[in-house]
């Protein structure tokens, strides 16, 4: 072959699976017979009607477009406080906060553990200082914050930043908006978090939602999460029942031990995965909001609109996006965030084209707003709600992973339910054994990632560009800082005031009543998330330290053995 | 490999980094190859890495972080495993490293170095021919 042929090959490029991403088996083409079980008024309704499998608004989008929503947490207040203002003012509309991975650990930055994961992933927000730094000059009444962090301990405590700083402000804490991820399968079953052990995790959720309902309406104080598991794992259909899963078992325990209603709680809102597959995400979310009102009304009890009717918050795949040629990973999060808007959900936290690399640039977090914004004003995709409904194929799809998740909550009924499974490991084996047959897809080829196991090619200047400017992770120096800024905090605040207050903590803990006000109280007189967090597992009779290296602070110490 | 002894492998993850996956497939991946793997879990400190590798008589200890914070990780844990008398098992690493902290890794003698996406029959030869070169 002479040097400047080609081989051509017109199939290069064809389609490898006959199934979704989850494995779903479809057919070439979908006709009314795949769906001639389905009746429009008990499975579809118009959006606004239960079963909301069209959406939970008769208008959707066009008297309110999802909360646009991203993390904005880097590793200091300032450096978050200026990025919140600079997005706020180019769309952004629900702040999503992070803690850094060892305040999500349950401790504080002067641990020997914090070290060599501080300041990474969030910010260091170790106290209501940095709360206090961090949302300066934003307004905390009617703006949607949403707290995403991986164990138990975290919306314990930045709820209670917020809720103290709201006071602190002179604020009503009734008008705090927004949801936290409060929960403990996904605390126990993906990140093993070793805050707080299940029991106590299982009881602080539910003071957490308590609290919630009594004091700030408004809030949505338990959002069960999907993501991380699918992260972890799971296939769509299994996403689906751990989601329901999950918040079934909690509502139960709080309907039996606190004496709520479903109704009284308000609001629901799910924490889900976008996904690759794209007509598969869209139906994910429908399957999901039909099977949520049912549930809800039929086992839980709930007689309003606003219980019955699911709220979907989402964060886009993570794992989907590729350090090979990450210009790719434009067409990866776009695709995904119009399933997302396709499957009418209520936020979207969409993924950066960077987030493999490091933490999101600024011009990529702009990117994805943008992105949002022209699906918006250009292409018009939110101007009609669920305007693929009626599509043989999606409804087909819709059913199926419907039937799919029933299947797998049976399951989770026959193996004893779901606190069973997740004692047992069945949980966490299921997430194990689905992300090894992903695993096996992609060795054989069965499963094509693009500049990953297929059309792999050269990269460009504009890939590696992306590579150079996404955030890094704060030097040496930087981590002396912080932990220099801690060490003054507690030489600083007012002692008396914080071990009044964690002495009243450990009281609340000890005798089983709800934690939250103490909590409060706590971090107004500056105690930090590792006190509060070893604080409370003393009282359970854990040891100070999640972590077992360090001894308990012998004021903490003083105050226990005063209780 | 079948004329000697499999190979040993600790594949260790170090402070609160909670991105397991990448950790978790290695570990099987090299399981499937015959080498006897002991993964420490999360959040362990660089000395309990060490310590677990002499205490394991290991080859290798394979590092996986997600943080950005490799180069900090890998200083703390050679100089444990220098403490531990470990200095001559071999460090490979793994998970989201940044560019610029590459040539440093190299210096310390720190090896793979492998972003997300690698195929894993890479890295198995790899840590093989590592141990095989002694």
């Amino acid at each position: 072959m002479a040097k400047s042929e080609v081989a051509f090959n017109r199939s290069l490029g064809g389609m490898v699976r006959a199934e979704t991403q989850s494995g779903i088996p479809v057919k070439q083409v979908y006709t009314p017979t795949d769906v001639e079980h389905s009746e429009y008024g008990r499975d579809l309704a118009d959006p606004g009607r239960y079963p909301y499998t069209r959406g939970i608004y008769p208008e959707m989008y066009r008297n309110r477009l999802w909360i646009k929503s991203f993390i904005v947490s880097y590793s200091t207040p300032e450096e978050t406080n200026r990025a919140f203002k600079e997005y706020i003012a180019a769309g952004q509309t629900g702040l999503r906060l992070l803690a850094d991975l060892p305040i999500q650990t349950g401790i504080d930055p002067d641990h020997p553990s914090s070290w060599n994961s501080m300041m990474c992933g969030g910010m260091s927000s170790y106290s209501l200082d940095s709360y206090e730094k961090a949302l300066d000059g934003l307004p905390l009444e009617n703006v949607d914050y949403e707290l995403a962090h991986s164990s138990i301990s975290s919306p314990l405590f930045f709820y209670s930043l917020l809720v103290a700083l709201m006071e602190e402000r002179g604020l009503n804490p009734a008008n705090l908006r927004g949801s936290a991820i409060n929960d403990p399968f996904r605390a126990n079953i993906v990140y093993g978090c070793p805050d707080f052990p299940t029991e106590i995790a299982r009881r602080v959720c539910l003071d957490l939602i308590e609290f919630g309902a009594r004091h700030t309406p408004k809030w949505k104080a338990y959002a069960p999460n999907g993501v991380d598991p699918q992260q972890s794992g799971l296939d769509a259909v299994q996403e689906v029942s751990e989601v329901l899963g999950v918040a079934t078992a909690v509502y139960e325990d709080i309907i039996s031990e606190r004496g709520l209603k479903l109704d009284d709680i308000g609001a629901t809102v799910f924490s889900m995965d976008a996904e690759s597959d794209f007509f598969e995400t869209i139906a994910k979310f429908r399957a999901t909001r039909r099977m949520w009102a049912r549930i809800a009304k039929e086992k839980l009890g709930a007689t309003t609109e606003r219980a019955m009717s699911l709220r979907i918050g989402i964060r886009t795949s993570g794992l989907s996006l590729q350090t090979q040629k990450p210009l790719n990973n434009a067409a990866r999060v776009t695709l995904q965030i119009l399933s997302c808007v396709l499957g009418g959900v209520n936020s979207i936290d969409a993924s950066s084209i960077d987030e493999a690399i490091g933490l999101p640039s600024r011009e990529v977090r702009m990117f994805n707003l943008d992105t949002q914004h022209i699906i918006t004003h250009e292409a018009n995709v939110p101007l009609v709600a669920d305007p693929l409904g009626g599509s043989y194929y999606l409804e087909w799809l819709t059913n199926r992973i419907e039937e799919g998740a029933c299947k797998e909550l049976e399951e989770i009924e026959r193996r004893g339910g779901m606190w069973e499974c997740l004692k047992s490991g069945w949980l966490r084996q299921r997430i194990d054994l689905s992300r090894i047959k992903v695993q096996q897809e992609i060795a054989e080829g069965k499963r094509l990632i693009v500049g990953v196991n297929a059309f792999q090619g050269e990269e460009g200047p504009i890939s590696r560009a992306i590579e150079r400017t996404s955030y890094k992770v704060p030097s040496k120096q930087a981590r002396l800082k912080n932990i220099a800024s801690v060490r003054r905090l507690r030489r600083t605040r007012d002692q008396q005031a914080v071990s009044g207050a964690l002495r009243e903590l450990y009281r609340a803990a000890g005798e089983s009543r709800n934690v939250v006000r103490p909590v409060i109280e706590a971090a107004k007189a500056r105690a930090t998330i590792g006190e509060v967090v070893g604080v409370i597992r003393m009282a359970y009779g854990y040891d100070y330290d999640p972590l077992q290296q360090i001894a308990t602070p012998a004021f903490i110490r003083e105050l226990v053995k005063m209780s | 490999m079948s004329q000697r002894r499999r190979i040993r492998i600790v594949v260790g993850k170090v402070g609160c980094d909670i991105h397991e996956r990448g950790a978790l497939t290695l570990a099987r991946a090299l399981r499937d190859a015959g080498m006897e793997v002991i993964y420490t879990g999360r959040y362990q400190t660089p000395e309990a890495v060490a310590k677990t590798a002499v205490d394991e008589g290991v080859d290798v200890i394979a590092l996986s972080d997600h943080t950005g914070s490799m180069r900090l990780i890998a200083v703390d844990v050679l100089e444990a495993l220098k403490k531990h008398d470990g200095a001559g098992i071999h460090v490979v690493a793994g998970g989201l490293i940044p560019g610029k902290d590459l040539p440093a890794l190299k210096k310390m003698g720190v090896t793979g170095n492998y972003g997300p996406g690698t195929p894993l029959d890479v890295i198995v030869r790899h840590i093989s021919s590592l141990v095989d070169s002694g």
